[in-house]
């Protein structure tokens, strides 16, 4: 049996291109990585987690359950695609064995079937398998079509704008299955066979189109078909498309405990180009969404950076909120990358930096308990005084690490990409730590918080937001501060909530002392204050515009008070309302019984 | 008898800027326009965590940066922790932090 017609040159061309490229980019990206995490993969490659990857890739890669959360009929639409034109594939492999059995046949026989199986008794389960199959894709194409017009209703206010190979990708994308639905329905008209969709539409052209302009169709079809099909192929590794590949080793790889850190890495590309643009990303930016600004999303900055055309004020210009994260489909780390470019753009190791700091030691007080308030508690007095009136109440000795000055935790520094730089201060702040002895530090600052917890060495001393603190003060019965009927509304800050994951801790102190209202987004989707120290680029009028709109979100529950628990959300948060702000401590403090 | 109150004042001295050259701080103005809005009024200074450890002014620094004086500034700015206290007390609302790390971008290669 022949299974070659000259129309499937442009198939097996980009399909011999595309895997080329992609064995090409694989194998580099593996070489690349460091030692440490090849020995990751291997020695995780025999173990459960090699389970747990396989089934993540069918939830995520194939049936795209994240996207489903967030909107059914666009987690339909990418299932229909991805998911439909893997059983097309599969199923198209199990009715080649079907007719032929066992035994070799060339790729392009498998794809094109329909052409080559003219000759063969018919099996119409499977003709109506194939067609059903294809009416799942096609349902696929049709909304992506619909999305272009009324992207709303598919959950996403704007979509992302794409480059121009991403376009002739997608155009080709779109092509290839009303294509393949009209090449295979010529075939039915000339040979018979096909089911409901193939068979019906291929019984209507042979009844409404003459012998000859029906066989110069069919031949034009398959060639439009296989053009569409190569033209993809060739596209797809340089083109969002490359998702489809990567998200699958990058699904193992993070399983086997590969992670991107400050400095950039081999493991980043595979988080880079597992993109998929989808644009989810673009919605949650508070930078698109209040200040119009419409270049800088995480969909945008991962583009430019794969091609090698990223610009500083792309990078800089970001809150680092992490709502982005919260909502990409395909897991990307994205505040760890766009810290790990700016790293690339701005570290530079200088030995002599800081050396001011040897030999100092501002602190005050002894005891197991130390308190770290951190730069912004510094410039908010009242949340300082809160909290020595909770240590005093509770009765705790405290050693107060800064009180009189201190040195910032270098997670500012950090952010801004200066790592090595943001290291010394780190180191500076460990020592301390560990001369004065404490087992326990508390820190009322959710930024310094997230840098002690991941890039501090502290083992033996446990970290603390003051708001677990506080809540377990309460619990143990150290401190009683007295219930009333004030209306309580809480901002998430965004390091302490996605970035920390406490959620619960300050809410359960805001109900111990009053009634606590939520406001619109609350919690993962909490917004951001605006003044996050992450973003260098923000205007001023920025920020405050930032801030207002959160603070009409906060102030529609009708909540008397503002209650946050970080003195930066606090300071931002003052601006945009004129409803009083207070920090978690403050109210606590406020509330317990004078005496 | 002279009372130390914790404070000194830097000594007058004349500053020709017909003899500096002002190609950088032109660049670093026509990038951060703001900066041109600054009154001295040098809260940045008073609030400063490094200012508060070591003998770093950052009005200083950045005032004699947009006068054509360059010399140490780049040193001097890299004594800050970026912390951003001085963005929030800032009555002009300048980007503060966005200043240093843009003086010690032109500054750098000097």
């Amino acid at each position: 049996m022949n299974f070659f017609a000259p129309f499937c040159i442009p198939f097996i061309i980009g399909a011999a291109v595309m895997f080329l490229t992609l064995a090409g980019k694989w194998a580099t990206w593996l070489w690349q990585l460091p030692h440490a995490d090849k020995m990751r993969i291997l020695r995780g490659l025999p173990t459960r987690h090699t389970l747990a990857a396989i089934w993540e890739v069918i939830c995520e890669s194939l049936l795209h359950r994240r996207i489903f959360r967030i909107n059914p009929l666009l987690g339909y639409m990418h299932m229909s695609l991805a998911f439909g034109w893997f059983l097309l594939i599969a199923v198209g492999w199990i009715e080649t064995v079907a007719y032929l059995g066992f035994r070799y046949v060339p790729l392009q026989a498998h794809v094109f079937f329909k052409y080559f199986s003219t000759g063969l008794a018919h099996k119409p389960v499977f003709d109506f398998l194939m067609d059903l199959l294809l009416l799942f894709v096609l349902s696929g194409v049709a909304l992506a079509w619909f999305k272009r017009l009324r992207s709303r209703m598919l959950g996403l206010r704007r979509t992302t704008k794409h480059v121009w190979g991403d376009r002739l990708a997608l155009s080709a994308l779109w092509f290839i299955f009303p294509a393949r639905l009209v090449a295979e329905s010529t075939t039915c008209a000339l040979y018979g066979g096909g089911s409901f969709l193939t068979g019906s539409l291929g019984e209507w052209l042979s009844a409404h189109v003459g012998l000859l302009p029906l066989m110069n169709l069919e031949s034009a079809a398959w060639w439009f078909y296989s053009s569409c099909l190569g033209i993809f192929f060739v596209a797809l590794p340089f083109s969002r498309y490359m998702h489809i590949f990567t998200e699958i080793p990058l699904i193992f790889l993070r399983h086997y405990g590969l992670r991107s850190g400050e400095k950039e890495s081999s493991f980043d590309h595979f988080q880079i180009e597992a993109c998929s643009r989808c644009g989810i990303c673009i919605d949650p930016c508070q930078l698109q969404s209040v200040l119009n600004v419409h270049t800088v999303q995480s969909v945008y900055f991962l583009r430019d950076r794969r091609y090698g055309m990223l610009r500083r004020e792309t990078a800089d210009d970001c809150l680092m909120c992490g709502r982005c994260a919260e909502r990409c489909p395909v897991g990307i780390d994205l505040n760890t990358l766009r810290l790990n470019s700016r790293d690339k753009i701005r570290n530079l190791p200088d030995e002599r930096r800081y050396g001011y700091l040897t030999g100092l030691d501002r602190s005050s007080g002894e005891g197991k308990v130390g308190y770290f308030a951190g730069c912004m508690t510094l410039l908010t007095p009242r949340t300082l005084q809160a909290m020595e009136r909770i240590f005093e109440a509770a009765g705790e000795e405290v050693w107060w690490a800064d009180r009189e000055g201190g040195v910032c935790c270098g997670r500012p520094l950090k952010l801004s990409g200066e790592t090595d730089a943001a290291r010394r201060m780190m180191h500076y702040n460990t020592e301390l730590f560990r001369k004065h002895g404490i087992t326990t530090l508390v820190t009322s600052c959710p930024i310094c918080l997230k840098v002690f917890r991941e890039d501090y060495d502290l083992k033996g001393v446990e970290i603390l937001h003051h708001s677990e603190y506080i809540l377990r003060l309460i619990r143990s019965g150290r401190i009683c501060p007295e219930h009333a009927a004030t209306r309580f509304t809480y901002h998430d800050p965004c390091e302490l909530g996605r970035g920390s994951g406490i959620y619960d801790e300050p809410r359960a102190v805001i109900e111990a002392i009053g009634e606590l209202l939520e406001p619109a987004s609350t919690r993962e989707n909490a917004l951001c204050c605006g003044s996050s120290v992450a973003n260098t680029a923000i205007s001023d009028d920025g920020q405050l515009r930032i801030a207002r709109s959160v603070c009409d979100e906060l102030e529609a529950t009708g909540a008397e008070v503002i209650v946050t628990a970080c003195p930066l959300c606090k300071k931002a948060l003052g601006r945009g309302t004129k409803e009083p702000v207070r920090d978690l401590a403050e109210i606590v403090a406020e509330s317990l019984p004078r005496g | 008898m002279a009372i130390n109150f914790g404070y000194t004042i830097s000594k007058p001295r004349a500053i020709n800027l017909d003899r500096n050259n002002l190609r950088r701080s032109d660049e670093i103005l026509h990038e951060m326009p703001e900066l041109q809005t600054c009154i001295g009024c040098g809260a940045c200074t008073a609030v400063c965590t490094a200012g508060n450890l070591t003998e770093f002014n950052f009005r200083k620094v950045h005032t004699l940066v947009r006068r054509g004086e360059y010399q140490g500034a780049y040193e001097e700015m890299n004594k800050c922790m970026l912390c951003g206290k001085c963005r929030l007390v800032c009555p002009r609302g300048i980007n503060t932090r966005g200043v240093v790390l843009l003086i010690k971008r032109k500054l750098g290669d000097l």
